[in-house]
């Protein structure tokens, strides 16, 4: 067995673009994530009986579901549902974001719950109306609960890019497995894609895990 | 839509899922099991082990399922000189994977139950692994059931990145059938019908079976 | 029912709360079965009984922060509102403190006591930093205020919670047991905020446990047992001869000996 990790090297700027559509990709999902989580979210809590079981299902249904599964139905689904034709890359980041948007969405409505309801009453107490009691009192509280949690689900979700690589994204993950295919050099690719994986994601890791420590609320 | 192409595959699609199940309760068990041992390892063997463990938890948080899966199948036989039937690399691979979650969740259990309770017990003139037996396990088990609910849920979803290697799971069974009857919607809906029936029993059962016992681990 | 020629020290004012027949279920549980009580201004109503017999509970619907299934409950002299933004006008007339003091961990004592002029009354910056400083020192802790809850002990945390509701300068301020959650050392700090409060001649509806504040402090006391008043009077009736089985017993097991 020779190896020859020259072979990494030379592609070098393959893999460097797939690193950057890896990236790309978590960026643009949470960009989506967030903002909608937090909308279905509130719907969970405060609209009106159907929305708040529409938005039940939705959550329940993207928590019970493989996320490949997921990407491979929209990969199908979504051009018939939308007559559009979306790019791999879309459909990857549509599926990406229908599940992380149902995963923030349980951090949200988690994370408004747990703040004790003496201090809606308290906010009631002096006037405030259920939408200012929200916004200065509530709300404020919840986000320094949620971002330890954005912050693991960030780390999950660098991961879970790779799983889009069945429907032909050039991430990081088809990337080095194309030049895989194309150079025969197996151990090689593949020990650098886990390589490039371990150097991104560890960091990572690590300030979720500082973000959990600053934050972390003891009641 | 035609769903006949369900009933005339059942049978093939049926095998997946007994292979997701088999897959899943495999690598459940070796995972638990595992990760027991790098916990217990970790908190009271030797010195120099303990940032090894370490290192090997963090790392499992870095790198994706679906990249240990591939370099498990396709490169571990390489250097190890062996073949490996896809099933059991799927095997390897996802309780390499999976221990580390588990050794966290053990760890956090076991942290979790106040030392009091140890002091208490050391009073009474226990050892420590007689209290680690008899007082401190049985109350952390119960405090780690919903994160061992989430657990299994992550471990059935993860047997479903099994189909990149060919393991023939309910994804990949799914996968072939659409590949020959150019009926992707069809399938897949139907497969995600039999993953979120898999699954949603499972994270609900577990919140039952925690809310009967939950008394039981409080100190 | 008290005896009609007892005096009422402050009876002459007018009537800034009136329960009449006030009845309030929690599913199949009665709460508050037919209470009736005047509150004077410039009265000390010291709600006293044993846990559970419906005092933080009739404090909790004079703010609306429950419902009552019976009776009325004036204010100043109209009904309670059920329109929500009629409602929060009230609210911003009574200032409620809260056995759990319910700062907002996120605030300063400086914010916490400023939150209510800005955001609800709308004053301005200004005014609010104005209002909180001059309750913050009202209340001793003026040096307190850039520090966060967190920071404070459990009557410093109380008495930011007073001067919270002071700055809204309130008609009437509500206390649902604002010493239970204190170590000893710290009830006085606050019982001698609220004292100080009462001699300046604010209205004050307090449900309390301290006996001493009440017979010290209070103008009139109603006793609660299971959801109605047994007997309500001027403190020396109340401690020292009372006219009820109940009111007597209540005192007894609290090892009240006047």
């Amino acid at each position: 067995m020779t190896l020859d990790w020259n072979v990494v090297w030379q592609h070098r700027g393959q893999l460097a673009a797939g690193t950057g559509t890896t990236v790309l990709l978590t960026i643009a999902t949470m960009a989506i994530a967030v903002p909608c989580g937090m909308v279905v979210a509130a719907l969970r809590l405060y609209a009106w009986a159907p929305v708040r079981a529409a938005a039940t299902a939705y959550v329940e249904l993207f928590r019970n579901l493989p996320l490949i599964l997921v990407v491979f139905w929209a990969f199908y689904v979504l051009p018939i549902w939308t007559g559009l034709g979306l790019s791999p890359l879309a459909t990857g980041l549509a599926a990406l974001a229908l599940n992380v948007t149902a995963y923030n969405a349980e951090t949200f409505r988690a994370g408004l719950n747990s703040i004790r309801r003496g201090q809606v009453e308290a906010a009631m107490a002096l006037g405030m109306s259920r939408a200012q009691a929200l916004r200065r009192v509530i709300i404020p509280q919840a986000l320094r609960r949620v971002l330890p949690v954005l912050a693991s689900t960030w780390v999950s979700l660098f991961k879970d890019t790779s799983l889009v690589s069945v429907i032909a994204v050039s991430e990081l993950a088809y990337v080095a497995m194309q030049v895989r295919a194309q150079t025969f050099r197996v151990l090689e690719m593949l020990t650098a894609m886990a390589a490039i994986y371990w150097l991104l994601g560890y960091p990572q890791a690590k300030l979720a895990d500082w973000i959990q420590r600053r934050y972390a609320v003891s009641e | 839509m035609d769903f006949s192409v369900i009933t005339d595959h059942w049978q093939f699609l049926a095998s997946g899922v007994l292979v997701t199940l088999a897959l899943s309760v495999a690598s459940g068990a070796s995972s638990i099991a595992a990760g027991f041992v790098v916990a217990l390892a970790r908190m009271h063997g030797p010195r120099w082990l303990r940032p090894v463990l370490v290192l090997y938890i963090d790392s499992m948080r870095a790198i994706p399922v679906l990249v240990v899966l591939v370099w498990t199948f396709f490169a571990l036989p390489i250097v190890a000189g062996i073949t490996m039937a896809p099933f059991f690399a799927a095997l390897i691979g996802l309780t390499v994977h999976l221990a580390a979650y588990a050794a966290e969740i053990f760890r956090a259990g076991i942290e979790s139950v106040r030392p009091g309770q140890t002091r208490a017990a050391l009073a009474l003139g226990m050892s420590r692994a007689e209290i680690l037996r008899r007082i401190v396990l049985p109350q952390a088990v119960v405090r780690m059931l919903p994160a061992f609910g989430s657990f299994l849920s992550v471990t059935i979803k993860d047997t479903a990145i099994a189909s990149v290697i060919a393991v023939p799971e309910l994804m990949r069974q799914s996968e072939t059938v659409q590949g020959q009857t150019f009926q992707p919607i069809e399938v897949y809906t139907f497969a995600m019908l039999l993953y979120f029936l898999l699954l949603f029993p499972v994270t609900r059962g577990v919140d039952l079976v925690y809310r009967r016992v939950a008394h039981l681990g409080r100190s | 029912m008290t005896s009609a020629t007892v005096e009422r020290a402050k009876g002459a004012g007018a009537k800034i709360i009136r329960y009449r027949g006030v009845i309030k279920r929690f599913g199949s549980f009665t709460a508050l079965n037919g209470v009736d009580l005047d509150v004077h201004a410039g009265e000390v109503v010291c709600l006293i009984g044993p846990s559970g017999s419906g005092k933080s509970t009739l404090l909790r619907c004079t703010n609306g922060l429950e419902t009552i299934e019976g009776g009325d409950i004036e204010f100043e002299g109209a009904l309670l509102p059920k329109d929500d933004r009629a409602l929060r006008a009230v609210r911003t007339r009574m200032g409620m403190v809260f056995q759990s003091f319910e700062l907002f961990p996120h605030l300063t004592a400086q914010q916490n006591v400023a939150e209510g002029p800005r955001t609800v009354q709308k004053v301005g910056q200004a005014e609010a930093d104005r209002r909180a400083s001059a309750m913050l020192a009202k209340v001793g802790l003026a040096d307190k205020a850039p520090n966060f809850p967190s920071a404070l002990s459990g009557g410093q945390q109380q008495r930011v919670a007073i001067a919270r509701a002071l700055a809204m300068e309130p008609d009437v301020m509500l206390f649902d047991e604002p010493t239970s959650a204190l170590d000893p050392e710290t009830i006085g700090e606050v019982l001698n905020v609220m004292k100080a409060l009462a001699e300046e001649g604010m209205t004050m509806v307090v449900v309390t446990h301290e006996m001493t504040f009440a017979r010290r402090v209070g103008d009139w006391v109603a006793v609660f047992d299971a959801g109605r008043i047994v007997e309500q009077g001027p403190p020396a009736q109340i401690f020292e001869a009372p006219t009820t089985e109940r009111t007597r017993d209540f005192l007894s097991h609290l090892g009240w000996s006047g």
